[in-house]
């Protein structure tokens, strides 16, 4: 028995080895006859990706990462949706804005079919918000849930939804435009929606419907939702596969696109199946800090400290290979179309991190847990590591799963955090959500953190529809927090998607998100 | 009483030097192979000119000059992460075949000179943990004490104990009914005196043995669960350098899997495979009777 153990874990050793031995050939053996029968015949498009499980895609029951929200996504549409420039009429065919900003009429779109053929009315809509506001999905804006904000949703006529809220907000629009259409005559009965894992839970009016989900195997299979309203399907079948390694599946034919890391892009660059398409960078890692369990983080010197040690470009050059940008201290991306470029720029200085942190009497040799996931996030964490140790600052790395990781960021039950995510591209009204003391909680705010100008500012740009002036609070704010530091964005990645365009080329980037395969709109026939 | 005494250092070397001779080609081979890599372990600081835990180079520099077996993706050297890694894999190794080696054998000898009931729980318990799929267990064991090299000792010694008490258990039965051990106890020997002064001696050479098995299956062990991801991912082990190797995406379609990877594959191949064939031999001068 023993001698099979270790039979088996030298094998397990052994097959990582070989695996890389043999993908050339399968290559150009399979992409050939696939080319040659679609130019025959009209074949069954059928999209594979990498899968994985993100639970399963309704609002209440997906796991809150981009995996999991844009499978519920496919299945369930929104007033608005996104295209490369900006926000598109979706289920709401137009909308007006009354009364200074504070009352909105969405128009919703005639012929909209639920995918068990009942139609979608406005009722539907407003079912939908009143629902979310009685139990809370996994991802809503806290706009939507505030009863003393959004006043009221009320149902004008079978094809109107009228929503009244206090004051004007800048976001309004774009965060109730997001919000998952669900069917009333479906979910009006449930009243334990996280439980609720029927396959009637997964009855959108998107593109794509759910046939087949397997936790253990995190695998989905889409199919096309024939009296889709929209454009047409561009697929037929979307399914998510599991698979080792990706840039081998990918060569292999498994799946249909990839990230590939940069040592690896020359091999697909010059092979005429493939296409390569660079992302924008919006999707980073942070380092936050605990202020609530450690208040010497409050210091901002502190914190400084920590910045002025942390050299981010060579954690792009090491752990990114160099496919990524160093965060900005202002927070939002350099690729955010709102980016403020005019920001001490904190270039690494062991001396200044070393000043700062005597300065601000601690008292004690500095020395900190730094929580992080698994994978790469260890190498993160270990260069972190090197890094402030020249600084003077110890840190022990400690390694647990991602969900673990998560789970212990929403309790606060950390020191330093490393997290990363995509959603960098978005309304910049994610720096009120992140750094204004009005947000406690430890998912989405900062605890422990407090400053009046960033909540003035934070709350002012919420409200200001003028958009050059709103601008110009969102460029103050980003001065405000490259002084506080109030976490650090490490890096954000660009990396290139690879894809096999003889089976699928529709992948596009919508104006806010660095992953094509997240949008509904990479699906459809536009 | 002629026995000669574990203790006395003539005794000890005279004994190697019996055992030397005994041993085949292979074993000989595996022993001077282990002897270095115990070498290279114990001398690391003075082996290596580079540190192990930090960066000291360029990512990833092919084998050369100025690093010996090129850098991992920090930039750190792959010399000094093997020559300091060979500590962890043959602390796991040794520590864990003491715990379980010396542990199991003690628990098989009071198994089978007591008899009646300790012998029976003994032996029950030596099914269940027989019977009991290591891995997935340790695994779970792993997560669940959280991932430090004193914790992956203990577990792996937990589940490794049992072969060794079943081995020692019946060769003890066997001797317990020899002539001079009756008598010794006729005369008023106690459990202690017996202990130490027949049955530790008699298979002491067995249990040793077992232990020379038990190292080679800690350390693919801890290597296996290193790779998984089940280690403290900020050593240095063995498994953890290919752990990282293998989870640098698309490895294989770089040369970096040349040397990042294949080094410590070697030196684990080179470390089990003695430790397996030295086991082999060293099991033939035990028992002849294995050894045709």
């Amino acid at each position: 028995m023993k001698k099979m153990l270790s039979l088996m874990s030298t094998a397990i050793l052994l097959l990582s080895l070989v695996a890389g031995c043999f993908p050339k050939g399968g290559v150009e053996q399979k992409a050939a006859p696939d080319a040659g029968e679609k130019k025959v015949k009209e074949e069954t498009v059928i999209v594979r990706l990498e899968g994985g499980d993100w639970g399963y895609p309704t609002p209440f029951a997906h796991y809150s990462r981009g995996p999991g929200s844009a499978k519920t996504a496919y299945i369930f549409d929104s007033l608005l949706e996104r295209d490369e420039k900006g926000n598109i009429p979706w289920l709401a065919e137009r909308w007006d804005i009354l009364d200074d900003g504070t009352r909105y009429v969405f128009h919703i779109r005639p012929g909209v079919k639920w995918q068990d053929g009942q139609p979608l009315t406005a009722r539907d809509v407003a079912f939908s918000f009143n629902y979310y506001r009685q139990y809370r999905p996994v991802s809503i804006s806290d706009m939507v849930m505030d009863q003393n904000y959004l006043l009221q949703i009320k149902v004008l006529s079978d094809m109107q939804v009228e929503f009244t809220t206090v004051e004007a907000n800048a976001t309004f629009l774009e965060t109730v435009g997001r919000v998952r259409i669900i069917p009333e005559h479906i979910w009006s009965g449930i009243e334990k929606p996280e439980e609720f894992l029927e396959p009637a839970a997964v009855i959108g009016s998107g593109p794509l419907r759910l046939v087949d989900y397997n936790k253990e195997h995190g695998t989905y299979r889409f199919e096309a939702f024939m009296d889709f309203w929209g454009p047409r399907g561009a697929l037929d079948v979307l399914e998510f596969v599991p698979v080792s390694d990706a840039v081998l599946a990918l060569e292999k034919g498994e799946i249909d696109l990839a990230g590939i890391p940069a040592d690896v892009l020359s091999r697909f660059k010059n092979n005429p199946a493939f296409t390569a398409i660079e992302n924008p960078a919006f999707w980073g890692y942070r380092l936050r800090f605990n202020m609530e369990k450690l208040p010497e983080f409050k210091t901002k010197a502190v914190r400084q400290a920590f910045a002025y040690a942390i050299d981010r470009q060579e954690l792009v050059d090491k752990i990114a290979r160099g496919e990524a940008i160093p965060g900005s201290m202002g927070i939002l991306s350099p690729h955010h179309h709102w980016y403020n470029s005019d920001l001490p720029s904190y270039q690494r200085n062991l001396e200044k991190a070393k000043e700062l942190i005597v300065g601000a009497g601690i008292s004690h040799k500095p020395s900190y847990d730094l929580l992080v996931a698994g994978g790469e996030e260890v190498r993160i964490g270990e260069v972190l590591k090197e890094q402030l140790a020249m600084a003077g600052i110890d840190i022990k790395v400690t390694s647990v799963d991602m969900k673990t990781r998560d789970a212990r960021i929403t309790e606060g039950n950390y020191e330093l955090v490393l997290v990363g995510h995509g959603g960098w591209g978005q309304d910049p009204d994610y720096l009120r959500a992140r750094f204004s003391s009005a947000e406690t909680t430890w998912t989405s705010g900062t605890p422990g953190y407090s400053n009046p100008e960033v909540d003035r500012l934070a709350a002012e740009q919420l409200k200001e529809t003028n958009e050059a002036r709103r601008k110009e609070l969102i460029f103050t704010l980003q001065q405000l927090l490259a002084e506080d530091v109030p976490e650090i964005p490490l890096y954000l990645t660009t990396g290139h998607n690879v894809f096999r365009q003889d089976v699928y080329d529709g992948w596009v980037h919508v104006f806010d998100h660095h992953a094509p395969t997240h949008n509904k709109l990479s699906y459809l026939q536009r | 009483m002629e026995k000669p005494s574990l203790l006395g250092c003539n005794a000890v070397i005279r004994y190697i030097k019996g055992v030397w001779g005994q041993l085949g080609l292979f074993g000989k081979i595996s022993l001077i192979i282990l002897l270095n890599l115990v070498l290279m372990a114990v001398f690391a600081p003075y082996l290596t000119r580079h540190p192990h835990h930090v960066s000291s180079g360029p990512p990833l520099v092919p084998p050369g000059a100025g690093h010996l077996l090129g850098t991992d993706d920090l930039g750190v050297d792959l010399w000094s992460m093997i020559c300091f890694g060979a500590r962890v894999s043959l602390m796991v190794g040794l520590f864990t075949a003491l715990l379980a080696g010396l542990g199991g054998g003690i628990a098989g000898i009071i198994a089978a000179y007591r008899g009646g009931w300790p012998d029976r729980v003994l032996m029950r318990i030596v099914d269940i943990m027989v019977v009991l799929p290591d891995l997935p267990v340790m695994i779970v064991l792993a997560v669940f004490f959280g991932s430090s090299l004193h914790n992956i000792i203990i577990v792996l010694a937990l589940f490794s104990w049992s072969m060794p008490a079943r081995l020692i258990r019946s060769q003890a039965l066997a001797l317990k009914e020899q002539a001079y051990i009756k008598i010794a106890a006729h005369y008023g020997a106690g459990m202690g005196h017996l202990f130490f002064r027949h049955f530790l001696p008699e298979l002491f050479p067995l249990m040793m043995v077992s232990m020379i098995r038990l190292a080679g299956m800690a350390i693919v062990t801890e290597a296996s669960l290193s790779f998984l991801g089940l280690g403290d991912p900020t050593s240095r082990s063995w498994g953890l350098i290919i752990n990282h190797a293998v989870s640098f995406r698309g490895i294989y379609f770089t040369p970096f899997w040349k040397w990042w990877l294949v080094y410590p594959w070697i030196f684990l191949t080179l470390l089990v495979s003695s430790l397996a064939l030295l086991g082999r031999d060293l099991e033939g001068i035990a028992d002849p009777r294995i050894m045709k």
